[in-house]
């Protein structure tokens, strides 16, 4: 309960050195939310300024609008899709995020586990060296050229997945896979070096000498124990695949969050960026909550506090 | 914690993690809609008096019509909303008449007050329509969209007086007429003549610490400028009210509502663009009944919209789709053939091709430079893609403020040394045309003035007379461009044709698109890359930019006798002479080159060959109402290049 407690406390911490920061860094890069290729005459200017309070000083600015996130939970207006708020373009945006971040991390993680435990248990064969192949190049391939090779592939090649959009599970499958390829990789690497060492222990051979079967002995004796270093994995997949999904989204024509995150800034859309950045900051601060609590379910030797 | 608890922990997770699984898969089925395009980025918003852009442009004109309607082949201005119109002889009164028939999707008559209310909101300050200016052409327009720092002592005003904080914001506060007397400056002092020219041009002066006296009934008030909220709160000074901003009287300006069907503008000068500029969205009409009743942005949500074109929208998913359907109660319904339509934000131009070409898209307007090149000289010939020139300018303009760019002569050095085919033909290599001139040709009755075409010994002697003879000498100086890889190779090409050719040593830098605006803003550059799109067809929309210190000008160039054409051309009734004019200030800019043109952008339309009313034409300007589908075949494509 303490614990639960003091990140609280913590997260209001950092969700204001975030503010701050993101509020300090919009403000000294140059040019403005309203600097568009024709310029606009300056009375037209200054009530496009007054309405987003631009018009004040930056110290004014600084504290209207955190009484406003803070308070109200109100992220303002975008100043670039001006038909929105910021709180429903987060509304509509997350849950797709989420989504595809969902679908991208399972399949990390489904497909990252069974390689790394194959890996493993076939460690110094054929199949060995050539997953932990297929894993370097998961992680060194940037996520355009995997999605430029699944579009030839299987959009124009093998026509079994559309090509972009949203709304039906078959345009989820190429961008998760996308998505997910470096981070089942990693997974692949982490999964097998720590099974290797669960593998190495005592009990393990204890176990095989009483006469458990093979398949037991490595998915129950060892998989336990070398699951922790992939659940801490998750943590910063998680904040990856959110903040990362950027070229995948933009590829796919997804309409998640991952791109505000990036385009927001260009176009110095200062509301959405700053909405973005928090709604983030709160999601990666929540997920590395849920994984701390995990260890004390997955591991008896760790005691929260 | 108890084991039984840990042992229930796995089970726990992996319910979650099927569920999360099975949430993310379900998906929504949507039928496809009779016509699909990709609109690039998503729209601002479906507010025809706030929006600007290309994307807005083809949804706005999809959901609202003005008194006129262009032509979807010829452009030319042709009955809208308005049946007929009569312009008077000195062409600065126009009387238009609204048909009957015409209607809001909500039933009600499209009617006079409607278009004068539109054009009232979209001039009032506080809407903040960047696209304003395009009604400016109307009698006081400009000076009633400046507010406060437009007024001047004797001018009738309006003083616009609070409403409460939670007001919906689109309704305006109660209106006070009467005449100026005077405005004092924050030292309570009259400010009159030039010194009140001098502070309404300075911006650092805030209207706020201003106090306007107002003659109302022969009773002297005075008002000051203080937002809703904090008037709500503070009690104003002895003997002044808050009020929210000080007007033109809005009956100085040019429009009467003669009856309900019966519209007249009067113009600051006769405008031979205007009519078409009617069918242009910032004079749009809107509803006001709904603006007022929602507030913006809330009114345009699809559930609360009333609009007069021929579809209404039927729900909109930010940055993914807006369908469209078709509008019974539009009066040319008759004539719209598609009955939904899906308005597909699509960023990433090659993610549209991608759409295009597996079939989820019917039309796209813009195509990756190297794919259009290959869909372009594909064997045998698409019959999908016809390129064609546009009002759009590719230029450099060059900082006249520096040296030694100021001599005009090493500007007309470097626009002779430019081999602007190795350009066009070279690198774009689809169909784009160089440029001697900053008005693009084609224009009726305008043959713009060009400037000397590549001469590379007359720019080396030009040079030398200069005072570089060889480029000996001659400071090195910089190209800057938005980031974009076009712009980027151009500027390599360019850099080394003027190294190769002059001697000079040129070097190159690229800035994010904002960042580059205010750089160009701030006169931060040698030479700078800049495109522009012809607003409406006629040279004055390219010419009007390099008036001394005009907001687009950004060069610091400037010269009286421009100004002077630019400004006669304005007040010119007879369109010969006017262009007469026009071509003169031309002349002028491409002898002085403070701009280099280099090439006249084409269109990048793929339209699917089944698609029917689609057309090519100079401002690429296409109206999803004329469009059809023939899938059969049975008539030919009036957009293909080749027929099958």
């Amino acid at each position: 309960m303490q614990f639960c407690l003091r990140r609280l406390v913590w997260l209001a911490i950092t969700l204001w050195v975030v503010f701050t920061i993101t509020f300090t860094l919009m403000r000294a890069v140059p040019g403005g939310p309203f600097d568009k290729e024709k310029s606009v005459p300056p009375e037209i200017r200054h009530n496009l300024e007054r309405r987003y309070n631009l018009d004040k000083s930056p110290w004014q600015q600084y504290w209207l609008e955190m009484e406003r996130i803070a308070l109200h939970g109100d992220l303002g207006y975008c100043m670039n899709i001006g038909d929105y708020s910021v709180n429903t373009v987060v509304r509509q945006g997350l849950p797709i995020s989420a989504a595809l971040g969902v679908l991208a991390l399972s399949f990390a993680v489904g497909l990252g586990l069974i390689t790394g435990v194959v890996s493993a248990a076939y460690r110094g064969s054929a199949a060995d060296v050539l997953l932990r192949l297929a894993a370097t190049v998961g992680i060194a391939l940037p996520s355009f050229v995997v999605a430029g090779i699944c579009i030839l592939l299987f959009v124009f090649v093998v026509p079994l997945f559309p090509a972009a959009g949203w709304g039906d599970w078959r345009q989820l499958v190429l961008p998760a896979f996308c998505l997910g390829a470096p981070y089942a990789a990693e997974v692949a690497r982490i999964s097998r070096t720590s099974m290797l060492d669960a593998l190495s222990h005592d009990y393990i051979r204890t176990a095989q000498a009483k006469g458990v079967p093979p398949v037991r002995v490595l998915l129950v004796h060892g998989l336990r124990n070398a699951l922790l270093p992939v659940v801490s994995f998750l943590g910063p997949a998680a904040a990856g695949v959110l903040t990362g999904s950027l070229v995948v989204e933009q590829i796919f024509a997804i309409p998640g969050l991952g791109t505000y995150f990036v385009t927001a800034a260009l176009l110095r859309d200062w509301t959405v960026s700053m909405g973005v950045v928090l709604v983030y900051t709160l999601v990666l601060y929540t997920l590395n909550f849920l994984v701390d609590l995990s260890y004390a379910f997955l591991d008896p030797r760790v005691k929260l506090e | 914690m108890a084991a039984a608890r840990r042992s229930l922990f796995p089970w726990i997770a992996a319910i979650g993690v099927v569920f999360a699984i099975g949430w993310a898969v379900q998906g929504t089925h949507l039928a496809p809609a009779d016509f699909t395009f990709c609109n690039g980025t998503e729209v601002k918003s479906l507010d025809p008096l706030i929006v600007t852009g290309q994307p807005e442009n083809n949804m706005v004109n999809a959901l609202f019509e003005g008194l006129i309607r262009w032509d979807p082949h010829t452009l030319q201005p042709t009955p809208g909303v308005a049946e007929s119109w009569e312009i008077s002889d000195d062409r600065r009164t126009y009387t238009y008449h609204i048909r009957e028939s015409a209607r809001w999707s909500d039933g009600s008559p499209v009617t006079a007050d409607d278009f004068r209310y539109a054009l009232r909101r979209i001039l009032d300050p506080r809407t903040a329509g960047q696209y304003a200016y395009q009604a400016w052409y109307v009698k006081n327009a400009r000076r009633y969209n400046g507010g406060g720092r437009a007024v001047r002592p004797g001018d009738l005003v309006e003083v616009e007086l609070n409403l409460p904080p939670d007001a919906i914001n689109t309704l305006r506060g109660e209106v006070l007429r009467g005449k100026l007397v005077r405005i004092e400056g924050a030292d309570g002092k009259p400010m009159e003549g030039d010194a009140l020219a001098v502070a309404v041009k300075d911006e650092s002066i805030k209207l706020e610490s201003w106090t306007f006296v107002v003659d109302l009934d022969g009773r002297e008030r005075a008002f000051c400028y203080l937002d809703d909220a904090p008037a709500s709160r503070t009690t104003p000074p002895g003997g002044v009210r808050w009020c929210r901003q000080v007007l033109l009287d809005f009956r100085e300006v040019g429009v009467e509502v003669i009856d309900p069907h019966t519209l007249r503008h009067t113009l600051e000068n006769p405008t031979p663009f205007f009519l078409t500029l009617l069918g242009f969205y910032p004079l749009f009409p809107v509803n006001g009944r709904c603006v007022e009743k929602f507030g913006s942005p809330q009114w345009t949500y699809p559930e609360n919209i009333v609009c007069n074109g021929p579809f209404v929208p039927l729900f909109r998913r930010i940055r993914d789709r807006t369908r469209l359907v078709k509008n019974d109660r539009y009066w040319d319904h008759d004539n719209v053939r598609l009955s939904t339509v899906d308005v597909l934000a699509v960023e990433s131009v090659t993610t549209a091709l991608n759409l295009y070409l597996t079939g989820k898209s019917d039309w796209n307007y813009d195509v990756p430079a190297p794919a259009l090149k290959r869909l372009l000289h594909a064997d045998p010939p698409r019959t999908d893609i016809n390129p064609f020139p546009l009002l759009n300018t590719y230029f450099y303009m060059v900082n006249t403020t520096r040296k030694p760019l100021d001599d005009v002569r090493v500007r007309r050095a470097l626009s002779l040394a430019l081999d602007r085919k190795e350009i066009t033909e070279g690198f774009l290599g689809c169909g784009e045309r160089i440029a001697y001139s900053l008005t693009p040709p084609g224009l009726p009755g305008y043959d713009p003035p060009q400037c000397a075409p590549e001469n590379l010994a007359e720019a080396r002697r030009l040079l030398a007379e200069a005072g570089y003879p060889e480029g000996r000498g001659f400071p090195t100086f910089t190209i800057l461009y938005n980031t974009h890889e076009t712009h980027q190779a151009i500027a390599q090409l360019i850099r080394k044709q003027w190294q190769r050719g002059l001697g000079i040593t040129v070097r190159s830098r690229n800035e994010e698109f904002v960042t580059s605006l205010s750089s160009q803003r701030q006169l931060n550059y040698d030479i700078s890359r800049r495109g522009w799109v012809g607003d409406y067809p006629d040279p004055n929309t390219f010419l009007d930019m390099y008036v001394t210190g005009g907001e687009q000008n950004n060069t610091g160039w400037g010269r009286p006798e421009y100004d002077r054409l630019i400004a006669a051309a304005a007040e010119e009734a007879d369109p010969v002479a006017r262009f007469k004019l026009l071509a003169d200030a031309e002349r002028m800019l491409m002898d002085e080159l403070p701009i280099i043109p280099i090439y006249f952008y084409v269109s990048k339309n793929l339209v699917k060959p089944y698609v029917r009313g689609f057309y090519n034409n100079m401002q690429d300007a296409h109206h999803v109402r004329a469009i059809w589908i023939d899938r059969e075949g049975t008539t030919p494509s009036p957009f293909s290049r080749v027929q099958p």
